[in-house]
């Protein structure tokens, strides 16, 4: 029997599983609706302006950019760790692990250039560090 | 040893294709209901229960033995909450998120070798890829948080959505570089081989044979793979998403009713799948003497949520600054230490 077969049916179930909870939620719950209600909560005040449209932090985009990066990286490295000790065997101790750390080498050292240019460092703004209170 | 849906296949005895699809679904389904009952127990009744015993009281005692029995009127509670839409919510991505939450912690669990009972193999899959789709499917998480948070249309929900995401990019690499470099001693990502390599004896002390348990050949990648683990499945120390002292509940502000079942639910059976991985890859799967390896499996997992709770009640949240520094400059760079040193070691012994 295919592995994925089995691997689907658990999909099929997992994904059966929250509708069914949602189907019976639904025959049971009530619905009152009043006014107020559905205000998005904001503390208790009332909301202001679209959450949608908010400013936030640079920092969020420069890790995602590293993030693409590393992980292109781990698809690589997953295979050389499966045929590792046979490369071992046959090519010796240095054939099979010297291109590998040339191949990390090259991206540590892309993560030390970012680290000195700040890109994993916590940007904070001029307006929050004069709040600061530490 | 067969698996789980070819042993009911076996069971029906008809050869034919349908009758594993329907082997395949009846095997899902009692894998799916032992993960839920595990989550039943942990949300409304344990959680509490060890909570209260950190901080010395004495929480859900009336109804059954030690109150477990508040899991049916909590569950009925819950489900049959109101409903509130907020105003303004993207409508589709607002109901899925919590699908996707639900369903993609549960869909990790096809590949994990939960052990035996008996004559029956608790194991619906065993792909060449299982290692690799295990951390796939349980990384799908950090969309949802992402469409929840986006979706809510309220500012607490959108900051935690960002924040999920920062989190789990810087924590994703570590997980799954100290994940593999046990792969250099297994040479396999079968879930079912890498906990095989693991049974043979370490060395004899006294009457006690040690097994070679990854977490005791290589301890350091254990603490190492256990703090990734940890933010991974977003809980204390890094609970940043939710961080109810700084942004109400992150990504589950506006959700209520069956919703919020449901990211909960979604996160509990995301801190089981992390103790399943870390049982899987570090502590020897289902192994263990004297009891049957389905007992030891939920053993450790469930030890693996004691360690959750336990910090959850010791340990303060770090800052998201903080947390990006300790991901990009520490764990990552630790990873890789751990990844060459392990390389080293099993090149010079192999060599």
């Amino acid at each position: 029997m295919s592995d994925w077969i089995a691997i689907g049916a658990l999909a099929f179930v997992a994904i059966l599983i929250p509708l069914t909870m949602m189907f019976v939620s639904w025959l049971l719950r009530p619905s009152v609706p009043e006014q107020g209600k559905r205000a998005t909560y904001e503390s208790g005040e009332v909301p202001v302006g679209s959450s949608r449209a908010i400013k936030f932090n640079i920092q969020y985009y420069m890790v995602a950019l590293l993030f693409v990066v590393f992980d292109v990286e781990t698809v690589f490295i997953i295979p050389w760790t499966v045929i590792y000790e046979e490369a071992v065997g046959e090519l010796g101790f240095v054939e099979a692990f010297a291109p590998m750390a040339l191949f990390i080498g090259i991206l540590l050292f892309g993560l030390a250039w970012a680290w000195r240019n700040g890109a994993v460092s916590w940007v904070r703004s001029p307006r929050a560090n004069s709040q600061r209170v530490d | 040893m067969t698996l789980l849906p070819q042993k009911i296949a076996d069971v029906i005895g008809i050869d034919s294709v349908f009758v594993d699809i329907f082997a395949a679904i009846i095997g899902a389904g009692l894998v799916g209901t032992l993960i839920l009952i595990q989550s039943a127990l942990a949300g409304p009744w344990a959680k509490r229960k060890i909570t209260a015993a950190f901080t010395d009281r004495i929480s859900v005692n009336k109804f059954g033995p030690l109150g477990v029995g508040i899991i049916i009127p909590d569950a009925v509670r819950l489900i049959s909450k109101e409903l509130i839409v907020p105003e303004g919510v993207d409508r589709p991505a607002w109901d899925i998120a919590p699908i996707i939450l639900a369903s993609s912690a549960l869909l990790g669990f096809a590949v994990i070798p939960m052990g035996s009972l008996g004559p029956v193999n608790f194991q619906l899959a065993d792909p060449e890829v299982g290692l690799v789709f295990v951390f796939a499917v349980a990384s799908i998480a950090s969309i949802a948080l992402v469409m929840a948070g986006y979706a809510s249309n309220n500012k607490y929900s959108f900051l935690g959505g960002l924040r999920a995401v920062a989190q789990n990019l810087a924590y994703e690499i570590p997980l799954i570089v100290v994940g593999i470099s046990v792969v250099l001693f297994s040479g396999s990502l079968r879930t079912s081989e890498i906990v095989a390599a693991q049974q043979e004896t370490l060395f004899e002390l006294g009457p006690l044979a040690i097994p070679s348990w990854f977490a005791i050949l290589n301890p350091f990648a254990f603490f190492l793979f256990l703090v990734a683990n940890m933010a991974e499945v977003g809980r204390n120390p890094f609970d940043i998403p939710e961080a109810p002292t700084e942004i109400v509940a992150g990504h589950q502000t506006e959700y209520s009713s069956v919703y919020f079942v449901l990211l909960y639910l979604g996160e509990f059976v995301h801190i089981f799948l992390g103790g399943a991985i870390v049982a899987t890859v570090f502590l020897g799967g289902p192994a263990g003497p004297v009891l049957p390896g389905l007992v030891w499996f939920l053993i450790k997992i469930w030890a693996m949520f004691l360690l959750t709770q336990w910090l959850r009640s010791a340990v303060p949240r770090v800052r998201i600054d903080q947390l990006i520094e300790i991901g990009w400059k520490g764990l990552l760079v630790l990873a890789f230490f751990n990844l060459f040193l392990t390389a080293g070691l099993v090149g010079v012994f192999a060599a």
